[in-house]
């Protein structure tokens, strides 16, 4: 008996410390935050946790393998060297250019190696092709550059498995599909455009994408004209959604002196160039995003671009600032956003890749700020080093590091597949049934934005107009406030509208009252003296009163 | 009409009829120094309650900024008596007739519309939506424009001069305001200066003496 009762206080204890550990793990390894009405950083709960961290070590083993079909040498490098891109095909493969081994590298969605392309041949090419190098000095192309990637920065891959590879140090666009499993075969060719439009002499491509039509865009950070566009069989179409000046001081200051200024002096003077932008990606329905990387832009710092090239964010989204919204200083270095990669989930979460801080900011398709998260620490799992490219697939979200040599996974917590599913009732138009999501959500972060502004609508379509006046106030939005205002006015006027009409009468009679007897003179002045004046003395004694009273016990006191 | 009216009954004389009002005011010498240093309080109180209250959609900030009295008071108080003191300073010279008194009175009278109509549409924000803004902005608008109208015939009153002499003088009132603002914030940047360096000195020989 005294045994079962000692066991089971065990068993008590034993429960007791599971459940402590369990909470323990609960806790983020750090701290995640979020922006409110005010964009103030307010600490918020984690939406996304690393799930997995994979160097691709024993995959590339096999590379060295002379059994293995994926044989390439046995100096073959087996980590990634300072991969720049990689990209998620529709077919959900991960193709990763190695920039520093100059190599394709195909794994499945769980980084079995599939490919790894290091020959690219097949293209019967008498062309001679000479480039012009950083130098200005002018490089022939041989055979076996041509056969071979040279610093390969940005891939992109079509649904039929057609690898689009932007070959940066040969200065080229290699288009090819796999051969065998080392070597693939070249179906064209993309080389600078031998046109006048095109006034940069190189062409060191960085980031490649395809349209549904087999456009090629190609982003060469020298050209500041937009993206350079190629049709599928390789003339040069024209450039595609530059980004416009952001409009400083410097900017006006050289405006007012352009206006002024001589020959001579004009000459001296900068131009105002626009930023090009550093990466893109293109959604489901075929519009292309880009991001500009440079430090805390303003001005088209995110972009949604229809075929035309024209920026439809401007009119479709609620929000237009990007990134972290201040710049730190922290021993000595400033950091400021750079967004170096965009991602568009299928859930059309538009996924900003920081590579300042690190963080992923990830927005809805209104562009609402939903969750942050990923951090620069990359002593630890999670934190980055040289984060390069963000891709994603279902929920989770990957990130390619270029000196960790490795691809972080990132996966949904509880709190994250909340405010999705809550936000994708909320875009859709189901205010009602977002309701209780967002009731979720607000349990555990009671300050996040999105959630309150939910809760408001929610409320409103519920004819809630107290509530929704009240949630409005917390997310700080007149417009959504106003209308619940509205509907509460209109309400309470048609509940009392009996009530209001009998005490207007009531006012215009005694309005009328009043200036009959004053026409008559006939207002008892003296009547309402007295009584006024009873009235004063009445409460001038009372208060004599009550100080003397006052007095006396304070008095009292004292002795 | 009988003017023989008790001192608060002058300024609902004067707000009301803006052209003879504060003639008859001067002929009769009228106008209580008292009520128009009350009327300035009532502006401050005016514009704290228009920055603070009000309807959440019309005033976001006064639910979510703290509160600084300073820029208030400023807006009033401050205000109100480099007016008086500027237009007392030039009009002197040019040949007006209103001593400080009668200008700080004639002032602060002209003031009630502005105060009471500041009040006013800040209250009915309460009760509006942001469609119906027009009341508040309408509110507002006659509210100060009334309050102008009276300042012209009030210093038009209160110096004897004709209409263009008026403008002229107010005109360079305000610049004579902007000059005496920027003198004294150069003043005290100045005496806070001296200021830190005394302190410096205090702070240097208690440093000295302790060691």
């Amino acid at each position: 008996m005294k045994f079962k009762k000692l066991s089971s206080v065990l068993i008590a204890a034993l429960a007791a410390v599971m459940l402590m550990t369990s909470v323990v793990s609960a806790v983020d390894p750090y701290t995640t935050y979020n922006y409110d009405a005010w964009w103030n950083a307010v600490p918020s709960q984690a939406g996304y946790e690393v799930i997995n961290t994979v160097d691709l070590q024993d995959q590339l083993k096999q590379l060295r393998d002379p059994t293995s079909e994926f044989f390439i040498g046995e100096k073959e490098p087996i980590t990634l060297g300072d991969a720049k891109d990689f990209y998620l095909s529709p077919n959900d493969e991960f193709f990763i250019a190695d920039t520093g081994n100059n190599r394709i590298i195909r794994t499945d969605i769980n980084f079995n190696l599939l490919a790894c392309y290091k020959t690219f041949s097949g293209l019967d090419d008498d062309e001679e092709h000479t480039v012009v190098d950083e130098e200005g000095n002018v490089i022939e192309l041989d055979e076996d550059d041509l056969k071979t990637l040279k610093s390969p920065y940005g891939i992109f891959v079509d649904k039929d498995d057609v690898m689009y590879i932007a070959d940066r140090d040969h200065q080229r666009i290699v288009k090819c599909v796999e051969s065998t499993k080392t070597t693939a075969k070249i179906l064209n060719e993309y080389y600078k455009p031998e046109t006048e439009l095109y006034d940069s002499v190189s062409f060191y491509c960085t980031k490649v994408c395809v349209d549904a039509a087999g456009n090629v865009y190609v982003i060469c950070p020298a050209v500041n004209k937009g993206a350079i566009m190629f049709s599928d069989s390789g003339t040069f179409i024209g450039f595609y959604g530059q980004n416009r000046v952001e409009v400083t001081a410097e900017v006006i200051r050289n405006r007012i002196w352009r206006k002024i200024a001589s020959e001579e002096q004009l000459a001296s003077l900068t131009k105002s160039t626009p930023v090009e932008y550093a990466n893109f990606d293109i959604d489901d329905e075929g519009f292309i995003w880009t991001v500009t990387e440079v430090a805390n832009t303003t001005t088209d710092a995110v972009k949604k671009m229809n075929p035309a090239g024209y920026n439809i964010l401007e009119l479709t989204a609620d929000n237009n600032q990007f990134g972290d919204q201040v710049s730190v200083t922290y021993n000595g270095t400033t950091y400021a956003t750079r967004l170096t990669d965009i991602a568009i989930s299928d859930d059309k979460f538009v996924n900003i890749l920081d590579y300042t801080s690190g963080r992923i900011f990830q927005y809805d398709e209104r562009c609402n700020q939903l969750l942050i998260f990923g951090f620069d620490q990359e002593e630890q799992r999670g934190g980055f080093n040289n984060p390069n490219a963000i891709e994603t697939y279902g929920d989770n979200i990957y990130i390619l590091d270029g000196r960790n040599n490795d691809i972080t996974v990132f996966g949904l917590t509880e709190f994250g597949s909340y405010v999705h599913q809550a936000i994708a009732l909320h875009n859709a138009g189901f205010y009602e049934e977002a309701y209780d999501v967002w009731q979720e959500v607000l349990k555990r972060d009671g300050g996040f934005y999105m959630a309150l502004v939910g809760t408001a609508k929610a409320l409103y379509n519920q004819e809630d107009y107290e509530g929704a006046m009240k949630y409005a106030k917390l997310a700080f939005t007149d417009t959504d406030y106003d209308r619940a205002f509205e509907a509460n006015r209109q309400e309470g006027l048609r509940d009392n509208f009996t009530l209001y009409v009998i005490i207007i009468i009531l006012l215009v009679i005694v309005w009328f009252v009043i200036k009959h007897l004053k026409k008559k003179g006939k207002i008892p002045q003296k009547l309402i003296a007295t009584g006024v004046g009873y009235v004063y003395n009445k409460g001038r004694d009372a208060v004599v009163k009550a100080v003397a009273d006052a007095k006396q016990k304070k008095g009292g006191k004292g002795k | 009409m009988i003017y023989d009216m008790k001192p608060w009954q002058w300024v609902k004389h004067v707000v009301f009829h803006p052209t003879e009002g504060y003639e008859d005011m001067r002929w009769k010498k009228a106008g209580s120094i008292k009520i128009a240093f009350f009327i300035v309080f009532l502006l401050f109180c005016s514009q704290v309650f228009s920055s603070r209250y009000g309807g959440f959609a019309y005033n976001m900030k006064a639910y979510s900024d703290v509160f600084n009295i300073v820029p208030i008071l400023v807006q009033s108080v401050a205000y109100y008596a480099t007016w008086v003191v500027s237009n007392w300073s030039i009009c002197t010279l040019f040949d007006g007739e209103g001593n400080m008194r009668r200008v700080a009175i004639y002032t602060a009278y002209a003031l009630v519309p502005f105060i009471v109509c500041n009040f006013l549409s800040t209250a009915i924000t309460y009760g509006l939506t942001l469609d119906e803004s027009i009341w508040y902005t309408a509110i507002s608008q006659v509210g100060l424009w009334w309050s102008v109208v009276l300042m012209v015939f009030g210093m038009k009153a209160c110096h004897q001069y004709n209409f263009t002499m008026t403008i002229v003088s107010m005109i360079c009132t305000v610049l004579g305001m902007v000059l005496i603002l920027c003198l004294l914030a150069l003043v005290m940047s100045l005496f806070q200066q001296v200021y830190v360096f005394f302190a410096t000195i205090y702070t240097e020989i208690l440093y000295r003496v302790r060691s």
